[in-house]
């Protein structure tokens, strides 16, 4: 480690620990469950994974490994200690493999899920129709959380040991493989797999895998071919093997192949053929990855052919050109616009680069193209993508080539500034290229992708000039030379000089036109003359305009022929105008006097021929303008008539569509919860303490007198008897008394902690049911802190506790928070949610710090060693400096504010951080932590950004994942066509989930455009709010399953439930729900009339009816995904008639320090499986660049790419070839470097360039956004917009359409009057609970809103009759359904 | 009549931008009304031909008159058939190319009747139970409830003979230990810690518990419960009255006693069903073969053709199924289906219901087809009712039901109980509760009318579904069940979940005896 890195590293310890030191000393003062800080600080991973395993010595085999080889390589490296008994005490084969297993598991998910424990269930032996033995991995559904590469490398491990040991392979029987082909099948159908793999894909794995995979049943439905077989237990899908089978070894394939390679023990031929995508390739052709993949190579075999030798065979017609993809387009929802067709001209051109700000998952596109694009693209919004992975951060850089419009006067313009996309923004009347999208080589290393033909650009052609011959460093260090930006006459004359081929600027896109076409242009040309402009057109100096424009007759194909090469240029009725024409013309072979010498009969048949394989596009569509299926490709008939050599300008084009907007938003429990103190009922909906000191349930009693279960504490010195943290008498660390619940006798804890009666053998409770004077308890906390109520709002505390012990948190704490409108977390922390961008270099200026102030923090040099001074020097960022959003700095110091007064005012010491103004955040230290994870980072705070995203090193970064409902879990929503409808969550999203963003965990995304509405509930009562965004998740091991009546809900432990409190409603996770809390329920009234006016049951204020809870209980997970909404403001829902929260955001969140320090304490969590997810049950204070997930280790750190590179990318060449030209983090890893050295290709002016918001989230309504998607569909040349209509009813009107419509058909009942659902009607009519009037839950309007808008959709934009067809049968199904034959006018009964 | 001559009638062709036959042109001059024949033609002719020929205006005419004869309100009088020989056969003896093998007879009623020996006039078919345009529900709440009260008091009336039901609210009342018995339909089972099951029963007073101990009899009877039943129940209650203890268990059931009506002569039926016409994997050589059959002395008594669902392939029913059909547009499926038809004999009497995949709602029950699919079925004047409804052939009473509900009675019950392998097991289970899909919520889904026409009022002699396509028959209490099979080779779907389809199986019932045997012609 460099001293400058150690020396960072020592000043966020000094200050860590500086912090550390007041809050220890604030902790032993205050009423908090611990005397000291609860966050330890964890040494390294080694020590994690120790403790996860419980397997002594893993630790130290893990640190010794560590260093000398990868995490994957150790995991290897550990089997052979397992196996040979020198770490773990397994004395059966069996025991050994499970302990390898389990290990490497964990060691790949660096410690910190719960996988490796709950995701392996077991490992055995048993035995083969030959007599020999094979290892059975038996797989649970937590594995889900491993993620795939851990998956399916634990498979491996799993085989390694086998071989070690000597044990036979697994040879699976014929029904064994049909079996795990039907139920990878069904398990996908039922529950949803990223990768689905095709039938005969799955066999072939199957058949191939020398370990059986196995695995307790996660599913209710059943397989219905392959049952009963000896060696499977259930005839239920199992979802951890499925999981393993197809998004590890399937989906991953080329991932392992790249350890197994590595590997003698291990020999997997056959993953080859799977990465090969032959398999299962020659039964349909659809869109399936495997074909695709399989198309894929092919492609790239006919490419290299062509390069290599110039046999002019059939196949090597045309260029190469990776195969285009169309996957990115499924589940296109209504909204959420396409901005390029696959691989389709005027589409994004690839460039490859890593900007500043460009890492992995990260797409650079220039912020004039965000402003073209109506706005839809921002900072950080997610799009869907062609290649080279799925998904990526849309981000702004503005050094590469921005859109070419045409505008309404007919002017061709390239658009490279973002005000000027403002100003012309009116006036465009199509998009004809979206200009580059930058990828850095790292991504398509991390995807494992053949490179795409690149660009031709300026890094690029500086090279080839340099191999040419000329002194390139002497023409850079020129003033009077500007490479990138060179004059007409220099670049023609460079070409010319030192033959080489001709600048990029002046090379145009003769890819895109056919032979045809270019004749035209020749032949337009022949007619032109050279006018003197009127000086409107102003040229650089220098350029050939000197001479006048280039007037040519108007044809309809040299029009045609100008745009698609992307040629600047003006028209009228009858001319085109081409300033600086002369490059054009003596590209096609002209001189200067416009004469030329050859004619279209002249080129080669090769020339003219080239280029056929492009004919139509991966959706089917043909272009028609480029004519003939042969000679679409006009590069080699100019290069043949060009006096010097030209180059493909842009080959590759990526096709994308928007995924999510970006986030930035502060975390709420709903309702803001600011003290985690029980109020029970009393406070009223809104969980208010005020109300609850107020509240009596009848007129003798006492006010504010509340029965709650709180903790059952005793003073170990004065033996007072309390429920709070502390003795009341003598400020004792007071501790927990376990009563039998039965004999009630005390019971002590043994070793472990458990506590069960020796009599009874039930487990003694730690908690008591007293009744609190929440009157007494909030008048002392307002006058221990000094505060008076007319501080704050509402002071909003929970209705009961959900941690084991139920120890309530100071109410003081809540006093502070709610008078800085703060509010707590589960864990008494407070959060702020961002999407995250990586950065690696950043300004002053664009961070809105003083230089002065970062040369403080350590940033002494820029990126090139020049000592800091201006605000414009590029200064490298420190791995765990993070940028804050504007919103995130507006929330720290609202509660760094909140910290200083708990310090002062609570606590009795000095504030901390007395902040003025969010200057004095940079510098601060700060909590970062991705969802799911139960490990935080410690951060440092150094600017600030307008962009809605947290910007921070890649390193920095973190996957993520978040909590959700059962997939059953019904609700009503309102849909895109203003209908309402009750349904199951998991068709509210699937149907919605056109184009979901992924991450690592398996987390599928979509935004919304906000058309789908939800029952929910502000402060002002029942409300509706659009959903923002809809999401699928890996499902946790356990959900908790309440009952509320009839009805039941099975959300994750630590989703937010609402709870009726003393006061309002409360936010408590889940976990914290106990029979007898009241929900508030919703009732149907709302949505019964979907027309305005409905009446709003609001029983009192801001009340709601509510529920009792009848029954919770913890229960396996029996799913693979659950579902999540988002929904605008309340962040609450209504659902299976009940209002909860929705779901915990799944951004990463920033906490401030001591804020963490201060108040997060375990005692607060869910003592229940997964409740301690998401809380920082340890920090790192620094990040080791080898523990953190791999995806950042292939982010390249150069800044060029060899001239290799680039002709590599022409030959399609797997990015491992080049891997030798190129640098990535991987290799400064364990060195000096390894902090430092991130070198990036392209600048960016401004890291928030472009608008600041995605249209997404500023547009309306739905409809409001598919109109403007449509719209914009209509502008782009590269999309096709009767297939954008095409899939919006396809992935969103007709599954929504035909959801309801079933829902309709087999839908529950619900009472108005209580609340009382039935799955079928009652046969009384009326409430069998209450006599009050039932309804439906499922009514006309929510299965016919989508109708009319669907039908006017495939009309107006041109659907296939298919499509329509299968409208006009969905319309009438509904007619039949909801329409009375006697009342037609025109009854059948006339034709009968 | 402006079109009366051949030169007009060819004017006005080639206005229309047709080329016609000169046979043609002649056989719309001599049809009784010469423009109605040209619309037809024109209508008919198939997209791909270029030119209207002879036979192109022989089949419009043919289907005309098959019209007309339904028009004229289903009286096969000696008026009807001699009007129609009249203008049918010249174009049949001078027809020089029919269009199909040399049974010209699918086309041509007038002929096939000359081959066949069919005395229409001792024809009879009634039909009960059609609901199609009289869908009077608009998915009202309380069209919810009138249906599941019809249900509850038809079967009902079924069990009343046997126990001697008290209102659930009067049970509540009744002292805790006697004898008590009730008829519920059943809203919820359970099991109970202990192993026993916990069955609610409900009738229109309120619900009762009801216990069956594990280890009585009756408690494999609970396995066959399906939800949404009705059943009977005795037994006593508990100490409070709280809970009524089941000895025993009665489903509405079909008399052991039954015997069911026959023909009074020898004539026979074919039940098919799941023909997957714009499949793939629709048969056609198969359905030729059977047709080809239909026309031979062998199957000269086969006069009548009972089709129970899933005539085509349909659309959308599953995603992406465009990329699997034949045919993709809906309608061009139903007219093949229709030229599939003109295979039989022309005199067979065809009767047909929906399915799944044909074009009308999902929902149970299903009407028959709207005006405009009847307009392209036209074909032999086959009628199409609802789905289900009750063909009285000759007085045999056959129930025809497409059989969806059967995918959930296998799912919920016992392998030994209902199995694809034998779906006349399952279909057993539906006639003992006298329902064709009792259970709601599931699967099956339901379109609220006036009253419940999935009920079985009245016992069938046959039961006829399909499906499942597995071919499947036993009698069940003198009940013949049988589901036929059907005419779509196994597809990747059913492949891929090891479902091995009977295709091309043509099941011939004897109305005169009930008797049944099935032709192969796959």
């Amino acid at each position: 480690m460099r001293e400058a890195d150690e020396q960072y590293f020592e000043t966020l310890e000094t200050e860590l620990e500086s912090a550390m030191d007041v809050a220890q000393r604030a902790r032993q003062r205050g009423g908090d469950p611990e005397p000291e800080v609860e966050i330890p600080t964890a040494r390294d991973m080694a020590d994690r994974v120790e403790n996860i395993l419980g397997i002594d010595g893993v630790a130290e085999r893990v640190r010794e490994l560590e260093g000398e080889m990868s995490r994957e390589e150790a995991a290897l490296e550990l089997v052979e200690d397992f196996v040979e008994g020198t770490v773990g005490d397994y004395d059966t084969r069996e025991g050994k493999v499970e302990g390898a297993v389990r290990t490497a598991v964990a060691l790949l998910t660096e410690g910190v899920v719960a996988a490796p424990i709950e995701g392996i269930d077991r490992v055995e032996l048993l035995e083969n129709d030959d007599g020999t033995e094979f290892i059975n991995v038996y797989y649970a559904g937590p594995i889900r959380s491993a993620g795939g590469t851990a998956q399916a490398l634990s498979v491996l491990v799993a085989d390694y040991a086998r071989a070690l040991l000597g044990i036979d392979q697994y040879r699976a029987r014929e029904e064994e493989i049909g079996r795990y082909a039907e139920e990878i099948d069904l398990y996908d159908k039922d529950t949803g797999l990223q990768y689905s793999p095709k039938e005969k894909e799955t066999k072939f794995i199957a058949e191939h895998m020398p370990i059986m995979l196995d695995g307790e049943a996660t599913g209710d439905e059943e397989v219905s071919g392959y049952r009963d077989l000896e060696r499977v237990d259930s005839n239920s899908a199992r979802g951890g093997m499925c999981l393993v089978l197809a998004e590890g070894i399937a989906l991953k394939a080329p991932k392992i192949q790249r350890y197994t390679r590595n590997l003698d023990e291990v020999d997997w031929p056959w993953l080859q053929d799977l990465i090969d995508g032959t398999i299962g390739k020659d039964g349909e052709a659809d869109q399936g990855e495997a074909s695709e993949s399989a198309s894929g190579e092919t492609a790239s075999d006919a490419g290299t052919d062509d390069d290599g030798d110039e046999d002019p065979s059939e196949e090597q017609a045309g260029p190469p050109r990776v195969e285009p993809a169309k996957k990115y387009l499924r589940d296109l929802i209504a909204g959420r616009p396409v901005f390029s067709h696959p691989s389709k001209s005027g589409g994004f051109r690839l460039r490859y680069g890593r900007a500043r700000n460009h890492g992995f998952a990260t797409a650079g596109v220039h912020p004039a193209t965000m402003h073209l694009v109506d706005d839809f693209l921002a900072t950080g919004t997610q799009i869907k993508t062609e290649r080279p992975g799925k998904a990526a951060g849309v981000v702004p850089v503005d050094t590469i080539e921005g859109p070419t419009v045409r505008l309404a006067n007919g002017d061709v313009r390239r658009i490279d500034d973002a005000e000027e996309a403002l100003e012309v923004r009116n006036g465009v009347e199509k998009i004809l290229d979206l200009g580059e999208y930058l990828v850095n080589y790292g991504e398509f290393v991390e995807n494992n992708h053949p490179l795409a033909p690149a660009s031709y650009t300026v890094e690029w052609w500086e090279q080839d000039f340099e191999a040419a011959g000329a002194d390139v460093q002497a023409m850079r260090d020129s003033p009077t030379v500007d490479l990138a930006d060179p004059s007409a006459e220099e670049a023609l004359e460079w070409a010319s000089e030192y033959d080489a081929p001709l600048h990029p600027k002046y090379t145009y896109l003769w890819h895109d036109v056919s032979v045809e076409q270019m004749g035209a242009l020749a032949d337009a040309i022949d007619e032109g003359r050279v006018a003197h402009t009127d000086g409107a057109v102003v040229e650089g100096p220098g350029s050939a305009a000197a001479d006048g424009d280039l007037v040519l007759p108007r044809t309809d194909d040299a029009r045609a022929a100008l745009e698609r090469l992307l040629v600047e240029h003006s028209q009228d009725e009858d001319r085109l105008v081409v300033p600086d024409w002369l490059p054009l013309v003596r590209t096609l072979g002209f001189d200067r006097s416009l004469e030329r010498t050859w004619a279209i009969e002249d080129l080669s048949d090769r020339a003219k021929t080239y280029g056929e394989q492009e004919a139509a596009d991966a959706i089917g569509y043909v272009d028609d303008e480029l004519g003939d299926e042969a000679g679409r490709n006009a590069v080699l008939a100019v290069d043949e008539v060009s006096p010097f050599e030209i180059r493909e300008r842009a080959p590759t084009r990526i096709g994308n569509r928007m995924g999510r907007p970006e986030k930035s938003e502060r975390r709420d429990l709903s309702p803001a919860v600011h003290t985690l103190f029980p109020i029970g009922e009393a406070g009223g909906a809104q969980r208010s303490v005020a109300d609850a000191t107020k509240h009596a349930d009848s007129m003798s009693e006492t006010p504010g007198r509340v029965e709650v279960e709180v903790a059952r504490r005793r003073c170990p010195d004065c033996a007072t008897e309390t429920h709070e943290a502390r003795c009341p008498e003598c400020d004792a660390v007071a501790e927990t008394v376990y009563v039998c619940p039965d004999c009630e006798t005390e019971v002590e804890p043994d070793e472990s902690g458990r506590a069960e009666c020796g009599r009874c053998e039930t487990l003694a409770s730690p908690t008591q049911y007293t009744e609190l004077d929440i009157r007494e308890i909030y008048r002392d906390a307002l006058q221990s802190v000094g505060e008076r109520e007319t501080a704050f709002d509402t002071l909003k505390a929970v209705k009961g506790l959900t941690s084991e012990e139920k120890l309530p948190e100071p109410m003081e704490k809540g006093i502070l928070r709610a008078k800085h409108d703060v509010s707590a977390f589960k864990d008494g922390t407070v959060r702020y949610d961002m999407t995250d961008l990586p950065v690696t270099a950043v300004r002053p200026a664009e961070l809105d710090v003083d230089p002065d102030r970062l040369r403080h923090l350590g940033y002494e040099t820029d990126i090139h060693g020049d000592p800091l001074t201006r605000a414009d020097q590029l200064v490298e960022l420190k791995v765990q400096d993070i940028v804050l959003s504007d919103g995130a700095a507006e929330h720290m110091l609202q509660t760094a504010a909140f910290v200083d007064d708990l310090l002062e005012q609570y606590y009795g010491l000095d504030p901390y951080y007395e902040f003025d103004d969010r200057e004095e955040l940079v510098g601060e230290l700060v909590f970062g932590m991705a969802p799911h994870t139960s490990a935080a980072t410690v951060g440092r705070v150094v600017g600030f950004t307008s962009a809605a995203v947290g910007y921070a090193h890649p390193y920095f970064h973190a996957a993520k994942r978040r909590n959700c409902f059962h997939p059953e879990t019904r609700l009503w929503h309102r849909d895109e066509d203003d209908e309402w409808a009750y349904g199951t969550i998991e068709e509210l999203v699937e149907s919605r989930l056109d184009d979901p963003e992924a991450d690592d965990f398996g987390t599928l995304m979509q935004e919304l455009d906000g058309d789908v509405a939800v029952p929910s509930l502000g402060a002002d009562g029942p409300c509706r709010r659009p959903v923002e965004a809809v999401s699928k998740h890996p499902a946790p091991d356990h959900l908790v399953r309440v009952e509320v009546g009839d009805r039941t809900l099975r959300v994750t432990p630590d989703h937010t439930m609402l709870r009726a409190g003393a006061d309002g409603v409360e936010e408590v996770p889940a976990s914290d729900i106990d029979v007898g809390d009241d929900l508030p329920a919703y009732d149907g009234g709302e949505t019964t009339m979907t027309g305005a006016g409905a009446a709003v049951p609001v029983a009192d204020g801001a009340g709601v009816p509510t529920d009792a809870v009848t029954a919770v209980e913890y229960v396996e997970s029996d799913v693979d995904h659950v579902y999540c909404l988002t929904v605008a403001d309340t962040h609450r829902v209504a659902v299976e008639g009940t209002y909860v929260g929705q779901c915990d955001g799944d951004e990463d969140c920033v906490m401030l320090l001591m804020d963490g320090l201060l108040n997060f304490s375990k005692s607060y969590l869910p003592n229940k499986r997964g409740g301690q997810m998401d809380a920082p049950l340890v920090m790192s204070s620094r990040i080791d660049p080898s523990e953190i997930d791999d995806e950042a280790h292939n982010m390249d750190i150069m800044d060029r790419y060899p001239r290799e590179f680039y002709e590599a990318t022409r030959e399609l060449a797997d990015p491992a070839e080049v891997e030798d030209v190129m640098t990535i983090a991987e290799e400064t890893l364990g060195t000096d470097r390894e902090y430092t050295d991130f070198r990036h290709t392209h600048d960016t002016t401004d890291l928030a360039a472009g608008p600041d918001l995605s249209a997404y989230k500023t547009l309306g309504s739905m409809e409001e956004k598919m109109d403007a998607q449509l719209s914009l569909s209509r502008k782009l040349r590269a999309v096709v917009e009767s297939d954008v209509a095409e899939r919006i009813i396809e992935y969103h009107f007709l599954p929504d359409l035909i959801g309801n419509l079933r829902a309709f058909s087999r839908q529950e009942v619900r009472c108005l009057d209580c609340g009382e659902s039935y799955r079928r009607m009652p046969l009384t009519g009326d409430c069998r609970e209450c006599g009050g009037r039932v309804n439906l839950t499922v009514h006309e309007g929510s299965v016919t809103k989508y109708i009319d808008t669907a039908i006017r959709v495939a009309d107006e934009f041109g659907a296939r009759d298919y499509t329509k067809q299968r409208l006009k049968i969905l319309e009438r199904s509904i007619e039949s359904v909801f329409e009375n034959d006697h009342n037609k006018q025109s009854g059948i009964a006339d034709f009968m | 009549m402006p079109l009366s001559t051949p030169a007009r009638i060819v004017s006005e062709l080639a206005s229309r931008g047709y080329n016609a036959e000169r046979d043609a042109v002649t056989k719309l001059a001599d049809a009784p009304d010469p423009e109605r024949a040209l619309d037809r033609a024109l209508e008919t002719m198939p997209d791909d031909a270029l030119k209207l020929t002879a036979d192109h205006v022989d089949s419009a005419l043919d289907r005309g008159e098959s019209r007309a004869d339904a028009t004229a309100g289903g009286r096969p009088t000696t008026d009807g058939t001699t009007e129609s020989s009249a203008t049918a056969d010249p174009p049949i003896s001078t027809g020089t190319d029919s269009p199909s093998s040399p049974d010209t007879g699918g086309d041509v009623p007038p002929e096939t009747r000359g081959s066949r020996d069919v005395d229409l006039s001792k024809r009879a078919i009634e039909v009960a139970n059609d609901m199609t345009g009289n869908s009077t529900g608009t998915g009202e709440y309380s069209d919810f409830v009138s249906v599941f009260r019809d249900r509850y008091e038809k079967l009902a009336s079924k069990l009343r003979g046997r126990v001697n039901h008290r209102p659930t609210d009067a049970i509540q009342n009744m002292t805790g230990g006697s004898e008590a018995a009730l008829i519920g339909m059943v809203s919820d089972i359970r099991s109970t810690a202990s192993g026993h099951w916990l069955v609610e029963l409900e009738d229109t007073n309120g619900t009762f518990p009801c216990l069956v101990m594990k280890d009585r009899p009756i408690a494999d009877l609970v396995q066959q419960l399906l939800l949404d039943e009705v059943i009977a129940v005795d037994g006593t209650l508990a100490d409070d009255a709280g809970i009524l203890f089941v000895d025993s268990m009665y489903f509405p059931d079909v008399p052991r006693t039954h015997s069911p009506s026959t023909a009074d002569r020898h004539v026979q039926a074919a039940l098919i069903s799941d023909v997957h016409v714009g499949s793939q994997e629709f048969m056609a050589d198969a359905w030729h073969r059977f047709t080809d059959w239909l026309h031979s002395p062998e199957a000269e008594h086969v006069e009548y053709l009972l089709v129970a669902g899933d005539m085509v392939e349909g659309v959308g029913i599953y995603p992406d199924q465009d990329e699997e059909l034949d045919i993709v547009d809906i309608y061009e499926q139903y007219e093949r289906f229709s030229e599939y038809l003109k295979e039989v004999p022309g005199d067979m009497e065809i009767r047909m219901i929906p399915g799944n995949h044909d074009a009308v709602r999902l929902a149970e029950p299903q009407p028959g087809f709207d005006e405009e699919l009847r307009d392209i079925m036209t074909a032999h004047d086959a009628q199409v009712h609802s789905n289900p409804a009750l063909v009285t052939v000759e007085g045999v009473t056959v129930l025809m039901y497409h059989g969806v509900s059967l995918d959930e009675v296998i799912a919920e019950l016992p392998d030994e109980e209902a199995s694809y392998e034998e779906p006349h097991k399952a279909m057993y289970q539906l006639l003992k509760k006298r329902h064709v899909a009792p259970q709601y919520g599931g699967h099956t889904r339901l379109a609220p009318e006036d009253r419940d026409y999935l009920v079985m009022e009245e016992v069938p002699d046959v039961f006829h579904t399909g499906h499942v396509h597995k071919l499947g028959w036993g009698k069940y209490h003198n009940v013949l069940a049988l589901n036929s099979g059907c005419w779509q080779a196994q597809t990747d779907f059913q492949k891929s979940v090891n479902i091995d389809p009977d295709a091309g199986f043509a099941p011939i019932l004897d109305l005169d005896t009930l008797d049944m045997t099935v032709r192969k012609f796959a």
